[in-house]
């Protein structure tokens, strides 16, 4: 199959905080641009038809799929692809941070944010709800897109199941405080210089189109800074919107390198999701606390990974009085015994015996 | 001829930050403000130091020199060289100006009460002073723009709602360094720059001879333990003298009522600030 060229556009802009109307009016124009300009793809930010500091303003703009201004925002997408987002409430009442695919005049696919920061600057988790699902989408444009919202991608698993699940072309769409000014950092703001990093190893890693759209203007006391990048599947950066300045730029790009790259590096191929899936369900266990924790102190609490100093007569309380663990009694495993011996043997003794124990009552 | 900053100010490596950029969030910053409130000007009070001088240069920078009023406040026991650098700026910019004496207000108040300590005048003239902007905020019709910075906020070298009031402050996360830097490059006159900060409240008063430490290892100080999170052990093992990082531990905690909105009682379902929570600026906020 042979791919067009791909004209995508990045709809840098600054969105009215909580006014919807004005920026659907603002994401309608900019569409219409945007077609006339010939582009095949048009990103818009992370809430960019709400603004970002809602707060409790989420529940007052917030939209429903089937709600008709996203349906008169498809209409605009006839033989185009767009990336809009909003918030997104669900039939059950919850409100999420969305993603929406639009082609053809239709909703293709909706993200909902996975991951919501509520730390240092963040309280997204305040407000919002996480979404629980992540999955590639076929596009009009002949290639999977994944689409992703800005922490999203601060979660390593996000891009790489992504190009696993059938992506070529990875999607975030952001809305990036900028902070850390020092005069270190490669352009003089600390946000940006960790998001270049970030989206370019992704790009290599996943050997995809790196796509990210970050927002500009000011909420409150921060203070977006834009940089919305094209990055090609070899890590190369292909565009680099200006920082802090309003725009709709357009980045040329061929498709065809996608095969060219994973022919060449072929990473997606040695992936090995089955290993991976093994590793994390023994990873999950023990968390947990279903599994014995290789890394946890010997004679912790499954589930803990800190043991007291000294063995305890009762357990914390995370297993019944019969099956605690007493090695204490038994002398087997006595402190200074299981210090010599190898911490986890040492646990599985112990486990044995309490096991042995328990059957003798 | 600007002279290079070495020989004007002493400026920490590890603060110093990229002015380009600093400047540039500022300005969008501002505008946002107006534009969020739905005013188009800015009022100030231009005490002749360089943190209302390079508010000044800010605010031109965002919205032009025609939407800036700067008032200059002096008291009788002003320094003549404050008022002379206050105008430096305006003639600088090109901004309106108007100089309002809060000499008669303040003693009026004080006439019956002789024996007022230096420190309730002070605090009385930062609020004349504040009560004075707000109204020319009406008359002007203009947003209050803050220009206290970083240090002073933290060790709480303010007077809580006078020289601290304002609708916005753009300069507030910017230590007295990093103010000094981007005053260097925005072009706030030299001898504002090289002068001791002084809250100018009585004669030849100097912030640094007050609290007893330079800005330039306060500054330090704070950025270390507040923004990089370092110990007190390991500010210490920096090379701080452990004495003066917990007398300036004690005088950040001492002011945290001052960087905070004053707490309400909670009694009924919804409670502003702690579960009625909207973005200052909101729909339906704007003027007219």
């Amino acid at each position: 199959m042979t791919l067009p060229p791909l004209r995508i556009a990045l709809a840098q802009i600054a969105p009215r905080l909580g006014l919807f109307d004005e920026n659907l009016a603002v994401h309608r124009d900019l569409l219409r641009q945007a077609r006339a300009d010939g582009a095949g793809l048009v990103v818009f930010p992370e809430l960019g038809l709400t603004g970002y500091l809602l707060q409790d303003l989420a529940s007052e703009v917030a939209i429903r799929l089937d709600d008709p201004r996203l349906a008169s925002l498809a209409a605009e997408t006839d033989g185009l692809s767009a990336v809009v987002s909003f918030v997104e409430e669900s039939g059950d009442h919850r409100l999420f941070i969305a993603a929406a695919l639009l082609e053809d005049g239709e909703i293709r696919h909706v993200h909902r944010k996975l991951f919501l920061p509520t730390y240092g600057l963040f309280d997204e988790r305040r407000f919002f709800a996480a979404g629980d699902v992540l999955r590639a989408t076929p596009s009009r444009l002949g290639v999977g897109l994944g689409l992703a919202v800005c922490e999203d991608f601060w979660h390593l698993a996000v891009p790489e199941l992504l190009a696993l699940d059938g992506a070529q072309m990875l999607i975030n769409v952001s809305s990036s405080p900028g902070r850390d000014l020092a005069a270190t950092n490669e352009v003089g703001l600390g946000t940006a210089t960790s998001w270049q990093t970030l989206i370019r190893t992704y790009a290599q890693l996943t050997t995809s189109f790196v796509v990210f759209c970050n927002r500009v203007g000011v909420d409150e006391s921060i203070s977006f800074w834009g940089g919305s990048e094209v990055i090609a599947p070899s890590g190369e950066a292909l565009f680099t919107a200006p920082l802090f300045e309003e725009g709709l730029f357009s980045v040329d790009v061929s498709l065809a390198d996608v095969r060219r790259e994973r022919v060449t590096l072929p990473l997606l191929r040695d992936e090995r999701p089955e290993w991976a899936v093994r590793e994390l369900t023994r990873i999950v266990a023990e968390r947990g606390g279903l599994a014995h924790d290789s890394t946890a102190d010997g004679w912790a609490e499954p589930g803990l990974d800190v043991a007291p100093g000294e063995r305890l007569e009762r357990p914390i309380g995370f297993r019944p009085k019969d099956a605690r663990r007493d090695g204490a009694e038994d002398g087997a495993a006595e402190p200074a015994a299981a210090a010599a011996a190898d911490a986890a043997d040492a646990a599985d003794a112990a486990d044995a015996a309490k096991a042995a124990k328990a059957a003798e009552r | 001829m600007t002279a290079p900053q070495a020989e004007l100010f002493d400026l920490p490596v590890e603060l110093a930050i990229d002015t380009a950029v600093a400047r540039r969030v500022i300005a969008q910053f501002i505008q946002g403000q107006l534009r969020q409130a739905g005013f188009e000007r800015l009022v100030l009070g231009l005490s002749g130091g360089i943190d209302s001088a390079l508010v000044a240069f800010l605010s031109t920078e965002a919205i032009g020199a025609e939407r800036l009023l700067c008032v200059l406040m002096p008291y009788r026991t002003s320094s003549e060289a404050s008022l002379v650098d206050a105008r430096s700026v305006v003639d600088a910019l090109g901004c309106a100006s108007e100089v309002v004496e809060i000499s008669p207000m303040v003693d009026a108040y004080f006439a019956a009460d002789p024996d007022a300590t230096p420190l309730r005048r002070g605090n009385f003239m930062a609020r004349q002073r504040m009560a004075v902007l707000y109204d020319r905020s009406v008359t002007w019709g203009g947003l209050v723009v803050g220009t206290g910075n970083k240090t002073e906020s933290l060790i709480g070298y303010t007077t809580l709602f006078g020289d601290s009031a304002c609708a916005f402050n753009p300069i507030g996360d910017l230590y007295k360094s990093q103010v000094r830097q981007v005053s260097l490059d925005i072009g706030v006159p030299e001898a504002i720059i090289r002068k001791a900060p002084s809250a100018d409240l009585w004669p030849g008063q100097t912030d640094e001879a007050e609290a007893g430490f330079s800005y330039p290892a306060l500054d330090r100080l704070l950025f270390w333990r507040i923004d990089k999170r370092r110990s007190v052990d390991e500010v210490v093992a920096l090379g701080f003298d452990r004495a003066l990082v917990e007398r300036i531990d004690r005088m950040v905690a001492g002011a945290e009522f001052k960087r905070q909105v004053p707490p309400i009682a909670k009694l009924g379902p919804r409670t502003a600030g702690v579960d009625y929570l909207y973005p200052r600026r909101r729909p339906g906020s704007t003027r007219g």
